[in-house]
């Protein structure tokens, strides 16, 4: 819409825009921002209400996280029910278990093939910071290999605390601008 | 490139017949033959790479399969991925701090790890434990046998395709780690089985949340079936898959439903009873195939008899203690802390190095969802084991995976990991 | 309700039976015998094992025919007058109900015993963790490598020698180990508060 106008980047709230014959009104709704951050807003709520965790359960927590999305403490109510085995068709990662030296590795490759954009929450003690196995063979925190945007502690954490997860996680993302999109 | 002649729709109903010699014509093919015959296009297998993120592996295991099309020549799995240091963590901490550790092993059945462990300890000790503890341990145990198994029931009915014994199995399980919750906090780990006894003793709403397991879930059990065990599909795809005879199972090590499936009625709670089952009155289910279908209907059948044992023990439950009275083991009442001088050094002793053991060495073992689960334990006189080795059972029912899944086709290969009902915490430790 | 003591010495020794039945056949084999704790452990030389093992396997009145498990104790303060691991071998049989154990003692220089691949499948993946996580080599065994670690980790960890470590946790004593320079607080936490 305004792009076929000729004028150059979309600018986001604040800046003024140089845009051939346009009236008063519309030149001041444009210049605060309105019609662009209402659709931020929809991004944004758009990628969080629909939110595609990648299935990466490993041990202990991996029981709990199916017991959310089961019958009791349905997590689908929050739009995080479907789980895809393949990476390239989800947006969180849910690390659900101890990370030992040899699936480090993987995680990263599982990471990277996840496309943009995507966040990782931590679920349990072990992915936060290695829990309670503080030895040579786990990975002392997903962090030091992934990016984290929630931890959520526990051992198992109850399945109200991985919905309080993923409810903080979609406020993180309502918080976030959507980037690249608009420019 | 010369024009192909026009195809004309074939006049028998066999859709198969004119295109498909038509088709071997272009190939080059010998044409005239009577049935459909599978072309030889190339002699090479493909290696496939089945994990360790998968969603039907129950876990992190990688299998690489070797396949001639879809049959699986041979299939190496690759384990490790959950690798903990189990047994070097235990090494480093006293005997009642190893006990939270055990029960994220077997994750599925903590109290199982708790059991045996404890049970090795008590063994080194030589302490008894009160009937009262003994009979709570089995409800316990047999409650988290029947939530194992339900999820073991749930989780396989997904991975091939029935999506809704997974909603019915969750369900039900959520009411057993009610009861668990209910008498320790935590739904999972509970470290409710101590050396010695129990956490402690169980509170009142304990009876009722049991009784009311008593009364439904047998009906619940036969929902479950109902879903499952005389759909044809489910028939096709298991019956006749995975066989394993008695001779095979028995050498790989085999134990539990794999080992009960294929005909061998051995169950460690019988044949080498502990903790009272000798007490109880229950069958051992056994199968006659050693196939997919038959490990399936023991382990349905072993929830029902774990009902009738829950049943025995909860109606005969004894009065007393909770824990051996034995005070080198047992924290002293707080009453008597305030008192006696001794009780609050034992107090004291206890809870900054824990009690020591004698020197010697034990192997306990105790019958898991999954098989034999065995402790062996290695004391050098200290406070700490010096050694604790787990005989884990799915270590040894994976290992006898590549001979399972032999000669049959990849997508059977879901069918018979659901069946072994591996947990990677066992097999990795 | 019997106690534990009373219960023990009613039921027979675990392993007695294999025991005897090594001591008739293969007298030559058996190094030493001893009961503890309800269970017989029979002291095996290291190149009779596979022998004795088939001979528990096979002979009617062993018919030991599952293997439960391989492992190794370290003990390192016993070099250099006795062999430093003590590999452990626990077999069961069904049809007897009964557990037998045996050890066989492998000094540090030479960590290697016979593999019981032949005898029992299922040993090939005991032998395999047995070398991955102690360093016991089986010779004999077609594909000795690493089972639950990764193929380039080096050192043995249940060995006594390998220090296990994932990371220094800081709390208010150690936190001059624990943090690096940069991240220590200037006051001590919890002062404040």
């Amino acid at each position: 819409m305004l792009r076929g106008q000729g004028s150059a980047s979309v600018a986001l709230s604040g800046e003024t825009i140089a845009l051939p014959r346009v009236g008063a009104q519309e030149r001041t709704a444009v210049q605060s921002g309105v019609i662009t951050t209402s659709i931020e807003k929809l991004i944004q709520w758009g990628r969080y209400s629909s939110l595609w965790p990648a299935l990466f359960g490993l041990a202990c927590c991996a029981i709990e996280m199916m017991a959310t999305g089961a019958s009791r403490y349905d997590m689908s109510r929050f739009g995080a029910e479907v789980f895809r085995a393949s990476p390239r068709q989800a947006d969180v990662m849910i690390v659900a278990g101890r990370v030992s030296q040899k699936m480090g590795p993987v995680l990263r490759h599982i990471y990277d093939q996840m496309p943009e954009p995507k966040w990782v929450i931590s679920m349990g003690a072990c992915a936060s910071s290695g829990g309670m196995f503080n030895n040579y063979a786990i990975i002392q925190g997903v962090d030091k290999v992934v990016p984290v945007d929630i931890y959520l502690p526990g051992c198992p954490p109850r399945p109200e605390g991985l919905l309080d997860a993923i409810i903080k996680l979609q406020k993180k993302i309502a918080r976030e601008r959507p980037g690249s999109l608009l420019g | 490139m010369t024009a192909l002649p026009p195809v004309q729709p074939p006049p028998s109903r066999d859709p198969l017949s004119e295109q498909y010699e038509h088709g071997r014509d272009l190939l080059g093919v010998e044409t005239g033959l009577d049935s459909v015959d599978l072309v030889q296009l190339g002699e090479s297998t493909m290696e496939l790479n089945m994990g360790p993120q998968h969603p039907s592996t129950h876990g992190v295991l990688r299998l690489v399969l070797e396949l001639d099309g879809e049959i699986v020549r041979q299939c190496k799995p690759d384990i490790g991925y959950l690798h903990t240091g189990f047994e070097k963590d235990f090494e480093r901490h006293n005997y009642q701090q190893c006990i939270p550790y055990t029960d994220r092993m077997d994750y599925l059945s903590p109290l199982f790890n708790n059991l045996g462990f404890s049970l090795a300890v008590e063994r080194l000790l030589g302490i008894d434990v009160p009937p009262r503890a003994q009979y709570l341990r089995v409800i316990m145990c047999e409650l988290t046998r029947i939530a194992s198994h339900l999820l073991w029931y749930g989780t396989s009915a997904l991975d091939l395709g029935a999506t809704t014994p997974f909603v019915y199995a969750w369900r039900d399980r959520e009411k057993l780690l009610d009861i668990n919750e209910l008498v320790s906090g935590v739904r999972m780990h509970t470290s409710f089985i101590r050396v010695g006894g129990l956490l402690a003793d169980v509170p009142d709403e304990f009876y009722g949340l049991v009784s009311e397991v008593i009364k439904t879930f047998p009906r619940r059990i036969d929902e479950h079936e109902l879903l499952i065990t005389k759909n044809p599909i489910w028939r096709e795809r298991t019956i006749g898959l995975g066989v394993i005879s008695a001779e095979d199972a028995m050498s790989y090590g085999a134990s539990g439903p794999v080992l009960r499936g294929s005909g061998i009625p051995y169950d460690l709670r019988k044949a080498q009873p502990y903790s009272s089952y000798d007490h109880f009155d229950f069958d051992v289910p056994i199968g006659r195939n050693g196939d997919v279908y038959d490990r399936y209907l023991v382990r349905m059948q072993e929830m029902r008899e774990s009902l009738k044992i829950l049943d025995q023990a909860f109606n005969n439950l004894p009065d007393g203690p909770v824990n051996s009275s034995d005070r080198r083991v047992t924290l002293p009442p707080r009453n008597e802390i305030n008192t006696s001088m001794e009780s609050l050094i034992y107090h004291f002793k206890l809870v900054t190095e824990g009690f020591r053991t004698p020197v010697g060495h034990v192997y306990q073992a105790v019958e898991s969802p999954r098989g034999e689960l065995g402790f062996y334990i290695v004391s050098d006189g200290s406070n700490r084991p010096y050694r604790v080795k787990v005989r884990a059972p799915s270590f040894s029912n994976l290992s006898a995976l590549p001979h399972m899944v032999h000669g049959e086709l990849i997508a059977d290969v879901v069918a018979v990991i659901g069946s072994i009902d591996i947990l990677l915490g066992d097999v990795d430790r | 309700m019997t106690t534990a003591h009373q219960a023990e010495a009613s039921r027979p020794v675990h392993g007695a039976r294999a025991a005897e039945l090594i001591a008739r056949e293969l007298p030559d084999a058996v190094l030493r015998r001893g009961v503890a704790y309800g269970e017989e452990t029979v002291w095996i030389a290291r190149e009779r094992l596979v022998e004795v093992c088939t001979l528990l396997r096979d002979h009617a009145d062993g018919r030991y025919r599952i293997p439960l498990h391989v492992t190794a104790v370290d003990w390192p303060d016993r070099e250099p007058d006795e062999p430093r691991f003590d590999v452990v071998y626990q077999l069961r049989s069904l049809q007897h109900n009964d557990t037998c154990r045996l050890i066989v003692r492998v000094p540090e220089d030479d960590p290697s015993v016979p593999s019981l691949e032949k005898v029992f499948a299922g040993m090939d993946w005991h032998e395999r963790e047995a070398y991955d996580l102690l360093g016991i080599t089986f010779t004999g065994h077609h594909d000795l490598r690493r089972l639950l670690l990764p193929a380039d980790w080096e050192g043995h960890p249940l060995r006594k020698d390998y220090v296990s470590f994932g990371e220094p946790v800081a709390f208010t004593h150690n936190l001059e180990w624990a943090l690096p320079e940069q991240e220590r607080p200037r006051d001590l936490p919890g002062e404040t508060r």
